[in-house]
């Protein structure tokens, strides 16, 4: 169902996320937004380079005090192998944990992980999404980093397929789910934070408006004009508003005229009057999502 | 709370346009509101920043009841609001708040009791068919392997990656095999740690891991990876019966190997649950069927993650401290007798209690 203020968006800004509806144990259902590819990619970078530090501080100290110099490089290297596993799992599972779904890196892009019905994230699920990391990147990448320069064989394709394989599945199911994901019941999507900035109805009107002249628009059109007037004042606004209010002067057959100066009180004198007139219908079953005229949205 | 229970003040119709004074319902509506909707939401960039620690007591039974208030005023406003930015913050702010009120619960330690005491056995239980067909698949490689290399040695260096052979092979004499391995002594602290270090992570975690993640794909790889193990002990076991050393051979693989095998087919039961829930979903979508079943999956992975360190511990630890074969295979007993109590007994009749 595509609702109108999801379509101004659209129309707005270009694009439009990807969206889910969870239903709250409550009943309620709530529109998610899914995290972008990219964003995820970015999210999991960071966290593995914190990682990668946490990993090398813990085993500086251990390598000097604890190992001195007297061993060989293979026990070395299992120790950072081990330290390096401890760390990653314990980091993911932690933070997931503790700050409900989001990992440091994640909650500087902006990530949360949830359950995929709206139930409560359990850690169980948590556990599952991040144990399999490590056959979805961390071993296949260790595979690869331990060749160095040998000669490719089919070794090497094996474990390029495998790589490719879970790399390929965000791209192919519709939540864009890794393993992990698959496996915990979860999915990860983008928490923007929304402020809520003042009504624009205004109360004192001098522009009075006839019914049939507000018919002249929809759903649609109205929260265009909303955001156009919500927007931060530049200095192209006056002309845009200008603009604006020819079209809607001529659509609307409006004769009388109107101030230059007071083209912002016009615009939302009609928006008030529209959005009065819009939402009584709506209550009363006769929902007009656009110009058009239709109760649902033109696709 | 005055904010919360406020009801909208009897709002005279709406007039068409013809009066120079309008009021909307959806205004008047977000008038009366807007109050709770500003606490709730300093509450939820609280909670969001520092935790839930950051509430009082009060605040902490003032969230899950404006967390509601928010939810009705988003299903009202669905209906009566035409304004985008309210609607688009409501269901953002619903959406926040729901995150809050329904996080994972942090109480570790009681998690982690429910985990060991409950959640883990019963898992296991579940999959005790999975279980066993791992085991099978492990017993059919070990026999494959073991009649393979009892006539012709050279298949230990076939079956046998180099790493893990350590030197053992066809030209290894009986007394290289009895002082060299089985009873060689405890190399020190240092060398054993890294030797716990090295089995666990060059091998164990990394074919268990692999066993459970790849029932993904349809559990092929799971079975395989187990008749695989399987080849290798096989193997092993043919070189040490041509040697006369059996019983010393499985006294040495005893202390650790019956915590590690059972870790191993363990992982490949969870990899097994995976393949069976994506195979034949029933009543639920393939999607729906793995989500529900995965985390049961999960709980045996995670499970045998810890049976690994432990099987790593004795490996590494105790298994070269402790040198006569009667006294090991005492301690592979008692292990195996421990896991076998504990996934059978622990937590049972508490099932019913599962929420």
């Amino acid at each position: 169902m595509t609702l109108a203020h999801e379509r101004a968006t659209e129309f707005l800004e270009g694009t439009r996320r990807q969206q889910r509806t969870i239903v709250t144990p409550e009943g309620v259902p709530v529109a998610v937004e899914l995290a972008d590819h990219g964003e995820r990619l970015t999210a999991f970078a960071i966290d593995v380079f914190i990682w990668f530090l946490l990993t090398i501080l813990i085993y500086l100290p251990l390598f000097f005090f604890a190992l001195g110099g007297k061993n060989s490089a293979l026990i070395g290297l299992s120790i950072v192998l081990f330290v390096g596993f401890v760390v990653r799992n314990l980091y993911f599972i932690h933070f997931e944990l503790a700050w409900r779904g989001a990992t440091p890196g994640k909650r500087f892009v902006g990530l949360r992980v949830i359950d995929r019905r709206g139930g409560p994230l359990l850690p169980s699920a948590i556990v599952a999404r991040n144990l399999t990391r490590e056959i979805e990147a961390f071993i296949p990448l260790g595979i690869l980093l331990s060749w160095g320069g040998a000669s490719p064989n089919w070794q090497h394709l094996f474990v390029a397929v495998w790589l490719l394989f879970f790399a390929a599945l965000p791209f192919v199911n519709r939540d864009r789910m890794r393993g992990g994901d698959l496996i915990g019941g979860t999915m990860v999507i983008a928490l923007p934070k929304r402020m809520l900035s003042g009504d624009l109805v205004e109360r004192a009107a001098q522009y009075v408006f006839t019914a049939q002249q507000l018919g002249a628009y929809g759903a649609f059109e109205l929260q265009v004009l909303e955001e156009l007037l919500r927007r931060p004042k530049s200095l192209e606004t006056p002309r845009l508003l200008a603009e604006v209010r020819e079209k809607i002067c001529h659509k609307i057959g409006w004769t009388a005229p109107v101030p230059p100066q007071d083209t912002e009180v016009f615009l939302r004198e009609f928006y008030t009057a529209q959005r009065a007139l819009l939402e009584r219908e709506q209550l009363f079953g006769k929902p007009r999502a656009d110009k058009y005229g239709g109760a649902r949205p033109r696709e | 709370m005055s904010t919360l229970l406020a009801t909208d003040t009897p709002i005279p119709p709406a007039k068409p346009a013809a009066r120079p004074e309008l009021v909307l319902k959806s205004s008047e509506f977000r008038k009366g509101r807007e109050a709770s909707w500003r606490d709730l939401e300093t509450l939820v960039d609280r909670v969001e920043r520092r935790g839930a620690r950051a509430l009082s007591l009060d605040e902490l039974q003032r969230l899950p009841i404006l967390y509601r208030a928010a939810l009705s005023s988003l299903s009202v406003a669905r209906t009566i609001a035409l304004d985008r930015n309210l609607l688009l913050y409501l269901e953002n702010l619903a959406l926040r708040a729901f995150l809050c009120v329904y996080g994972p619960r942090v109480d570790a330690r009681a998690g982690i009791a429910t985990f060991f005491a409950r959640d883990l056995p019963a898992a296991v239980r579940a999959a005790r068919w999975h279980l066993l067909i791992a085991a099978l698949c492990i017993v059919v490689g070990t026999a494959a392997g073991f009649l393979l290399a009892v006539q012709d040695e050279s298949w230990v260096s076939t079956l046998v990656p180099s790493g893990l052979a350590g030197g053992r092979g066809p030209s290894s004499t009986r007394a290289d095999l009895y002082d060299k391995e089985i009873f060689a002594p405890w190399p020190g602290f240092a060398a054993s740690f890294g030797l716990f270090a090295n089995v666990l992570f060059s091998h164990n975690t990394a074919v268990g891991l692999l066993a459970f993640g790849l029932g993904l794909a349809a559990g092929v790889p799971s079975v395989m990876l187990m008749v695989y193990q399987g080849l290798t002990l096989g193997a092993f076991l043919a070189l040490h019966y041509n040697r006369d050393l059996t019983v010393d051979f499985l006294g040495w693989l005893s202390i650790h190997g019956v915590t590690e095998l059972t870790a191993i087919a363990l992982f490949a039961a969870a990899g097994l649950v995976i393949a069976e829930k994506l195979l034949f979903p029933g009543r639920y979508s393939r999607i729906e069927s793995l989500a529900l079943h995965g985390r049961q999956a999960g709980y045996i992975a995670v499970g045998a993650v810890l049976m690994l360190f432990v099987a790593a511990l004795l490996e590494g630890g105790c298994r070269q401290l402790v040198a006569s074969t009667p006294g090991r295979f005492a301690i592979g007993l008692a292990t195996g007798v421990f896991w076998f109590g504990y996934f059978t007994y622990a937590g049972r009749g508490r099932d019913d209690a599962r929420p």
